[in-house]
């Protein structure tokens, strides 16, 4: 009926991990690996409930390629996003996979491995360097976004009453309107106050440019990029006030909330230090279930022509671009797509077996085969001696 | 001084399992005692002892992922004895609810909020086919209300569960349990949920009716008081097995086994000025890996080394007084 | 010989607004106008059926619940009318404990966090945490081994205990305990009121004991309140309660324990008061005294006028018209 644990390897690495962690924090803080053996031991088993899911280890693996290419993506690119090899060779204009295009300018050869778009630029110079529009796009996302609602639905939930009733009205108000259109309208209004906004902060201005892995003669563009990316922000907060709110009203009928305000503990400390910690599982869940979505969602954007203008390279841009050609050019539809969803379906696989992971049962369980191989090893040790 | 007692149940071994995620509970190991005709049997034990898991196991009311193991529950029906866990689902359905009925603890939870009482009653009696239509049920119900004393019960049956109070519902409950008149009927933790003045009042009646329909009653409950008052024989149960059993004289005025001794010094009694409780010290093991030998020995003040290896037997140390201990 | 008052509690009353679709349909009144006081260094009793008040009259003195009426003076002072640092005094002596061990224990602290998240904020100095904390822990009957887990790890008993040393860090002067025992096993429940009665001797703690369970009460409590319905109908020295019971409700409540002690238990049987019926809703009490439609002895009287807390006898007070002498 039982299964043992057998340790493979990734079980090893998980360990080594856990102590190289565990150690490092040791170095600034005293003592620290000894008070915190019960939570080593957490992370460990939550490793081993990942290493135990094929489909969180696929997740993993997609996630950790996508975040290398999101940060190194535009160096590694072989070709600059802002070179039009069309002009140095008619040849290069919709080049199939495959083909080699002789550039004069260059004195060099520029094999396109996946083809080339209507500029005659490189595709996979362009998924390269669109990672990290990606990558970025969805982080600022969600880290605006998401304490947003988190710290609305915290207050909302715990004060209750009045506090909740406003709070939650203005989170309607906004879940009332369909996402996407939402969306559309705020990036058609916003571009041009934002481009006079961030014309007129210059530090900011190239900050936001080597976020992206922009050319300065982006400058103009990032107006449009910038509009995706706050109407993303505008839409995103209040399924997170809503998820907040219900586990903050759920997990505040605990005791030791009344017992932190028997203390005399306040009620931001009560907030965010003893709600907060408690009820964060199910919506980092939620986070990273969403990384994928801001990534679908701001690819459907750039398909509809908002978002991110030629040239800067963006997945759901080369998409749109690539109607025209298709069918003719497929690879311009076919591997930008296939990226988004390989992105998407592994952030979506991570949280899925996050959620598995984050889930006490779970750990207990291995927790027991652990020791259960454990007492037989030992046991087996005693024999053979 | 005794006269033969008939049986009616006779369990045998009963040993049920739980496959958990964390490991095999052994909630239940060898449990093994007789329940007479017409006697009030109560099962004694603290959380997780095992109590209503046995209960439950006489008539296969075992929910995955727990699995009766082994055993045997021999039933004196009219009809001579038969091992009901050998019945198959469907004829132990006819048993059980007919024969032997269950009243559970939670009043709330038995009943379906969305319907009236009445009807719940009535379409219970109509699903077991108890009644020809629906309208000879709420004659019926009508009855079960007046019978368990529920006052005015012309305007009760009309009552959804939330308009009753919670002795109201757990009189409806037992009346509920008491439709076909069972020969036996297993009451869990009854009066837990309830008020103590309620709680009196429910004994009372439970006690009346028992003697009006000589129903034989297996009681299970941690709370000694309530098992002075009601039993005349007592299982008490520890950690998956029966530490002792005997009549409640025996029981309460010569516990043999350690922890009963334990458990009796560790009740405060309201009518008596304690200075001081004795308390037993640890706590209950770990069902999953249970202690070798006795599972009493760790917290055992006379545990010797006998306890850690071997595993007691009930040995019948006067007449009718069983203890599973190494000291007799 | 008769102690100080530690805490004074006056004419408190709460009540809860029962919401209908659009406006209040009407109040609980989960406390209705209570009086009663504590003795510095004992244990006062508060029992009573669910649903009595008893709970939230423990919530209301802590002013974890802001009473709708009353006040209750500690050490002096009206603790309803302080703010800031003088609040802040207050919640350091005076602490709570709760009934269950499962939901008042952060999961995400160890027991060290746990007992230092007061002691932190409350600015008491100490000099070495850790040898602070196992002190405590081993007061409770824990120890060092315990300091860096975490709730989860530890069985409902154990977490009771825990809960204990995070007051004691405090070292309160007076501590309600709403039904510290009432989800724990016999066995276990013998070790905690044998703890608390030890620490209780040992620092000089007053209590206020919060109970259904009478021979919990009869066993930790010098003195008792009962309670009815958001009243207060008796209040006295438990042993003198316990044998010769005044109100006719305590008088009921008694009578219908079951005692532990098969020949007793059938002596009390016999002369069980019979009382039908069942607690009325606090939302509609009964006028005039709260138990007359269940009460064997009930008079005109009793129907029309609420009996005001009287001494019948020395220290021994009860609402009822029966002990009027007028």
């Amino acid at each position: 009926m039982q299964e043992e644990y057998k340790k493979g390897i990734l079980d090893r690495l998980a360990d080594f991990l856990v102590i190289a962690l565990g150690s490092f924090i040791n170095i600034f803080k005293r003592d620290w690996k000894k008070k915190n053996k019960s939570k080593m031991e957490e992370w460990r088993l939550m490793l081993y409930a990942l290493n135990r899911s094929p489909p969180g280890l696929i997740g993993v693996f997609l996630v950790l390629v996508f975040i290398f290419f999101g940060v190194f993506g535009p160096r590694l690119a072989p070709w600059p996003y802002n070179y039009f090899p069309f002009f140095d060779n008619g040849t290069a204009y919709l080049a199939p996979p495959g083909t080699q295009v002789y550039l004069p300018s260059h004195e060099t050869i520029m094999s396109l491995h996946l083809g080339a778009d209507h500029y005659g630029r490189d595709l996979l110079s362009l998924l390269l360097a669109g990672a990290r529009t990606s990558f970025v796009i969805s982080i600022v996302v969600i880290v605006l976004g998401v304490p947003l609602g988190i710290l609305l639905g915290l207050i909302a939930g715990y004060y209750g009453g009045k506090t909740d009733e406003l709070v939650m009205r203005i989170t309607d108000m906004f879940l009332a309107f369909p996402a996407l259109i939402l969306a559309i309208a705020l990036s058609a209004v916003l571009p041009n106050r934002l481009q006079a906004f961030i014309s007129s902060h210059a530090h900011l201005q190239s900050f936001v440019l080597w976020l992206f892995g922009l050319h300065m003669r982006e400058a103009g563009n990032l107006g449009r990029l910038l509009s995706v990316i706050l109407a993303m922000i505008i839409v995103w907060w209040p399924a997170y006030a809503r998820i907040t709110r219900g586990s903050t009203l759920t997990e505040k009928e605990n005791l030791y909330v009344e017992a932190a305000r028997a203390i005399g503990l306040s009620s931001w400390t009560i907030m965010f230090k003893h709600i907060l910690p408690n009820i964060i599982g199910p919506i980092l869940v939620y986070i990273t279930l969403d990384f994928g979505s801001v990534i679908l969602m701001e690819a459907g954007l750039s398909f509809l022509g908002l978002g991110a203008t030629p040239p800067i390279a963006d997945w759901g841009r080369i998409v749109y671009d690539g109607t025209q050609f298709f069918p003719k050019a497929w690879w311009l539809i076919i591997y930008p797509g296939l990226v988004v969803m390989l992105v998407a379906l592994g952030w979506n696989l991570l949280g899925d077996t996050l959620r598995d992971i984050l889930d006490p049962k779970t750990r207990r369980s291995i927790e027991f085969k652990v020791k259960k191989t454990k007492k037989m090893e030992e046991k087996e040790g005693e024999e053979n001696a | 001084m005794r006269r033969m007692p008939e049986p009616i149940l006779e369990v045998r071994d009963l040993t049920v399992h739980f496959y958990t995620y964390a490991g095999i509970v052994k909630a239940i190991e060898r449990v093994s005692f007789d329940v007479y005709k017409g006697e009030t049997f109560a099962l004694v034990g603290e959380t997780g002892c095992g109590k209503s898991v046995t209960s439950r196991a006489l008539t296969q009311l075992i929910e995955s992922p727990g699995r009766i193991v082994g055993g045997k529950v021999i039933y004196h029906s009219d009809k001579g004895p038969i091992d009901l866990l050998k019945l198959s689902e469907e004829e132990i359905r006819e048993i059980r609810g007919k024969e032997i009925a269950y009243i559970f603890q939670d009043p709330h939870a038995s009943l379906d909020p969305l319907y009236q009482v009445g009807y719940q009653i009535a379409e219970a009696m109509v699903v077991h086919n108890t009644v020809k239509d629906l309208k000879e049920g709420l004659q019926r119900a009508l009855s079960i209300l007046k019978r368990v004393l529920i006052p005015d019960p012309e305007s009760r049956i009309k009552n959804y569960p939330h308009e009753m109070s919670g002795g109201m519902k757990q009189r409806v409950v037992i009346g509920t349990g008491l439709t076909n008149n069972p020969k036996v009927l297993i009451a869990d933790e009854p009066t837990t949920a309830l008020d103590v003045t309620v709680q009196a009042q429910i004994l009372d009646l439970m006690n009346k009716l028992k003697r009006d329909y000589n129903t034989t009653l297996i009681l299970i409950t941690h709370n000694m008081g309530v098992v002075a008052e009601m039993a005349d024989r007592i299982a008490v149960m520890y950690a998956g097995k029966i530490a002792e059993i005997g009549t409640a004289e025996q029981i309460f005025k010569n516990p043999l086994h350690p922890y009963t001794q334990g458990l009796l010094k560790a009740v405060p009694n309201p009518m008596k000025r304690i200075e001081r409780l004795d308390a037993i010290p640890g706590t209950v093991p770990n069902l999953i890996t249970p202690p070798s030998g006795c599972r009493f020995h760790p917290r055992c003040p006379f545990a010797k080394d006998i306890c850690k290896q071997k595993v007691p037997e009930l040995k019948e140390i006067e007449d009718g007084h069983f203890v599973a201990c190494h000291l007799y | 010989m008769k102690l100080e008052p530690i805490l004074q509690v006056r004419n408190l009353k709460k009540y809860f607004p029962v919401k209908g679709l659009f406006f209040t349909k009407g109040h609980v009144k989960a406390v209705d106008d209570i009086s009663f006081e504590i003795r510095r260094g004992e244990t006062f009793g508060l029992v009573g059926e669910s649903g009595c008040g008893k709970t939230t009259t423990g919530r209301t003195i802590l002013r974890l619940i802001e009473p709708t009426d009353g006040e209750v003076i500690f050490q002096g002072k009206n603790i309803m009318e302080l703010k800031g640092d003088e609040m802040k005094w207050f919640r350091r002596k005076a602490q709570i404990m709760f009934q269950d061990p499962y939901s008042s224990l952060n999961p995400r602290q160890t027991v060290f966090e746990v007992i230092m998240e007061p002691v932190r904020f409350h600015g008491i100095h100490v000099d070495d945490p850790e040898e602070f904390v196992i002190k405590l822990l081993e007061s409770v009957g824990l120890n060092e081994m315990h300091l860096y887990r975490y709730p989860h790890e530890f069985s409902g008993g154990q977490r009771q205990r825990i809960a204990l040393a995070r007051l004691l860090a405090l070292r309160p002067e007076f501590i309600v305990l709403d039904e510290p025992t009432s989800a724990l096993d016999v066995s276990v429940q013998a070790n905690i009121l044998n703890t608390l009665k030890d620490i209780q001797r040992e620092f000089g703690f007053t209590y206020l004991f919060i109970s259904h369970d009478l021979g919990v009460v009869k066993y930790m409590s010098h003195r008792m309140g009962v309670m009815y319905l958001g009243k207060l109908v008796e209040v006295g020295p438990s042993d003198e309660i316990f044998e010769k019971p005044l109100h006719p409700y305590t008088q009921l409540l008694l009578s219908a324990i079951p005692v532990p002690d098969p020949e007793l238990a059938k002596e009390l049987k016999a002369k069980r008061m019979k009382v039908e019926g069942e607690p009325p809703s606090p939302i509609n009490p009964p006028s005039g005294c709260r138990f007359h439609p269940r009460c064997p002895f009930a008079k005109d009287i009793c129907k029309k006028q609420e009996p005001p807390l009287m001494e019948a006898e020395k220290d021994h007070y009860v609402a009822c018209w029966l002990y009027s002498k007028a």
